[in-house]
């Protein structure tokens, strides 16, 4: 028994020093999600970095979202910063929350990176009292994308629904319901993605200034939920259960259009059976707000460095996301669509899409991307999104506005700890 | 009387039958999502999106895509190793412990079991940051040593085979010894063979939960090459565009192996789990 123990001991401590990884410096380590995404963008980067500086070593390591804050977040409450990456990857509606929870693993960049043409409402995700902590990647960009041939068939052109308010949306779309019988968008029903978006377009949040929750005085949102449940009843907009049967309305070809974040023109463009068959253009404003605007944002990431022995490569490496070539490299390969105002002068951006009858729509989309208002998000983003989630289902099944919005406005207050 | 029979007959044979009807719709729950993750591997993401219950022509497509994006020869290698790995020793450890708490029996082992049995209440999210504090200090990050050690002897284990060792018989022990046996080959020779059921069942389920573990490996480990099953499916189900032909596809291999196991196992689990020592 002894024998087996120690034999089992010996094993152990075999295999440890065999297995164990070295630490290597002039070595970068980038954790991020998606290979056709974000990792193919890293690939490139690292290429094109390595054919100058062919010392450096860059391991990118696939992992998720999710995961990468759990890792984090173990690794910082466990004290030990050795195992972090030197680059990550972070949604930017959960930037402030793991700037919040994890301070120590995000350097200030302010001062070390050119943040001048990155867009005003991008940036504002990775700030925190007017420092800068992330390196703007991809464009969450809310784009109007439409199925031409169904807007003809009830009389519509894609100039008809360009620089529109949502008074004028609601009446297109009552017409082009009653003659295709289609609806003109659709969401999840559990989800507030396009009643977020129709709330940043015009500069508000759930958020004030100094993170306290807004929602029961919030002008704007009440304006937003009224049109939303207008939709809703008069059935332009559907609401699915999941966002499985969300992407499968576009698939499926039920729907006349969708208003999402750029992103969604990957699902559009992975059917070739609709090519030609699509228009893009911006979305409606609101009507009788103050600073509406036909631009918002839905989605997109950032990137953070941590701070430690390898900052100063990390950040040399980063200046990749400034040139024009890199983000027109990964155009076509990715179509993750950059958030640096001068990437659409590269040639991909310019060029035509056939599937969008050769309108440039990246080139567009980058232009949209300048205009997005800023949002304020804050650590309990999620929690606040969870709360008007609820609140937008029982107001569609006739709850009153106000009174909802005090519930959830009380929910995530409770959750803060007020 | 004749009468009588009847009804009860029609008693009989219809409580029969609602019970089978019962267990058709049972079976059919649990069996249907593994249909439909098996069939959905062969079909495209509109098609599995458009709810189509039977195989289409994308099978190769979705296989090619998945081995073009990830890493699936790695993710299975290792998902193998530390299985297999993992299952052996803890068939040893927890069989030695659980022999020794049963044959060895006083009260301050009783003690040690109560303690074990306490752990077993603790989730594990609640003591993953102090297990990965005591894993640094170890320099056990990003081992394979530190990806399985945690979970080579758990209490569940423990019992399982010390309620096992209940039902060997103590004479043959005493009869053992008075022939001149040791206790190792005691317990290697009698103990063992006459425990195969439960080895059998132990092995199931220590090698399910191994093949599914998903938060301690991704906690600890943090390179790519380190890759299992479960961590492969969760990467083909993220970003922006998710090809569900690709989840699909990633989910049916990542299920086989597991299905596998158990059936060729799945005597000697259902007479372990009901009890019996042949």
């Amino acid at each position: 028994m002894k024998k087996l123990v120690s034999l089992l001991l010996a094993l152990i401590m075999v295999l440890s020093c065999s297995f164990a990884l070295a630490e290597a410096d002039g070595k970068l380590t980038i954790w991020t999600w998606d290979p056709t995404f974000n990792i193919a963008a890293m690939k490139t980067a690292a290429e094109m970095y390595n054919a100058e500086h062919p010392e450096v070593e860059i391991v990118i390591e696939e992992i998720q979202s999710t995961d990468i804050e759990q890792k984090i977040s173990t690794a910082v409450t466990g004290g030990d910063m050795s195992v972090l990456p030197d680059i990550y990857l972070n949604q930017d509606n959960s930037f402030q929350r793991s700037l919040y929870n994890f301070p120590e693993a995000m350097l200030d960049l302010t001062g070390k990176f050119d943040f001048a043409n990155f867009g005003a409402g991008k940036l504002a995700y990775s700030m925190l009292d007017g420092k800068n902590y992330g390196v703007p990647f991809d464009a969450g960009t809310v784009v109007g994308a439409y199925r031409t041939d169904y807007l003809a068939e009830a009389g519509y052109t894609i100039e008809d629904l360009t620089d529109i308010t949502w008074t004028r949306f609601l009446e297109i779309g009552r017409d082009v319901k009653a003659k295709t019988g289609r609806p003109m968008l659709t969401g999840e029903a559990g989800a507030v993605d396009t009643v977020l978006i129709m709330l940043q377009s015009c500069g508000a949040s759930m958020f004030n200034e100094d993170g306290s929750v807004n929602l029961v005085n919030n002008e704007p949102l009440k304006a937003v939920l009224d049109i939303y449940n207008t939709m809703v009843i008069e059935g332009i907009f559907v609401e699915v259960n999941s966002w499985d049967e969300f992407i499968g309305t576009l698939t499926n070809e039920s729907c006349v259009g969708t208003i999402q974040g750029c992103w969604i023109l990957g699902t559009i463009l992975s059917q070739p059976n609709q090519a030609g068959k699509w228009a893009m253009t911006n979305i409606p404003a609101l009507e009788g707000v103050e600073n509406a605007t036909h631009y918002s944002n839905n989605g997109g990431s950032s990137w953070a460095i941590v701070p430690g022995t390898d900052e100063e490569l990390a950040i040399d490496f980063m200046q990749l996301y400034t040139n024009v070539e890199f983000y027109n490299t990964i155009l076509p390969t990715t179509s993750a669509i950059a958030t640096y105002a001068p990437a659409k002068e590269g040639s991909n951006y310019a060029a035509g899409n056939e599937f969008f009858n050769g309108e440039p729509i990246f080139a567009t989309i980058v232009e949209y991307t300048a205009q997005v208002p800023s949002n304020i998000t804050g650590t309990y983003y999620y929690d606040a999104r969870d709360a008007l989630a609820t609140a937008k289902t029982n107001i569609i099944n006739g709850g009153d506005i106000t009174s909802e919005l005090q519930t959830a406005e009380d929910t995530v207050n409770f959750t803060m700890g007020f | 009387m004749k009468r009588m029979k009847g009804k009860d007959y029609w008693k009989k044979h219809l409580s029969r039958g609602a019970i089978y009807v019962f267990l058709i719709v049972v079976s059919f729950i649990s069996v249907f999502p593994l249909y439909w993750a098996f069939i959905s591997a062969f079909n495209n993401t509109a098609e599995i999106l458009g709810g189509r219950m039977l195989p289409s022509t994308h099978f190769v497509e979705n296989f090619k895509n998945l081995i073009e994006t990830q890493q699936v020869g790695r993710a299975m290698i290792n998902s193998f190793a530390t299985s297999i790995l993992q299952t052996l020793m803890t068939l040893l450890v927890c069989s030695i412990a659980g022999y020794g708490f049963e044959i060895y029996h006083d009260k301050y082992k009783d003690i040690v079991m109560t303690i074990l049995m306490l752990a077993m209440m603790v989730p594990f999210v609640a003591i993953l940051v102090p297990m990965f504090q005591m894993f640094s200090k170890m320099k056990l990050l990003n081992t394979w040593v530190g990806f399985f050690l945690p979970n080579i002897s758990t209490p569940f284990m423990i019992m399982f085979f010390r309620n096992s060792a209940r039902n060997f018989p103590k004479d043959t022990i005493e009869a053992a010894r008075i022939d001149g046996l040791n206790e190792l080959q005691i317990f290697v020779r009698m103990f063992v063979p006459m425990m195969r059921p439960t080895y059998a069942a132990a092995a199931t389920m220590t090698f399910m939960n191994a093949w599914n573990a998903y938060l301690w490996p991704k906690v600890i480990m943090s390179t790519s090459d380190s890759v299992t099953m479960p961590m492969l499916v969760s990467n083909t189900n993220t970003g922006y565009v998710i090809d569900f032909g690709v989840v699909m596809m990633a989910v049916t291999l990542c299920s086989l192996p597991t299905v596998v196991v158990f059936f060729l196992l799945q005597k000697q689990f259902t007479n372990a789990v009901a009890g019996s020592v042949k």
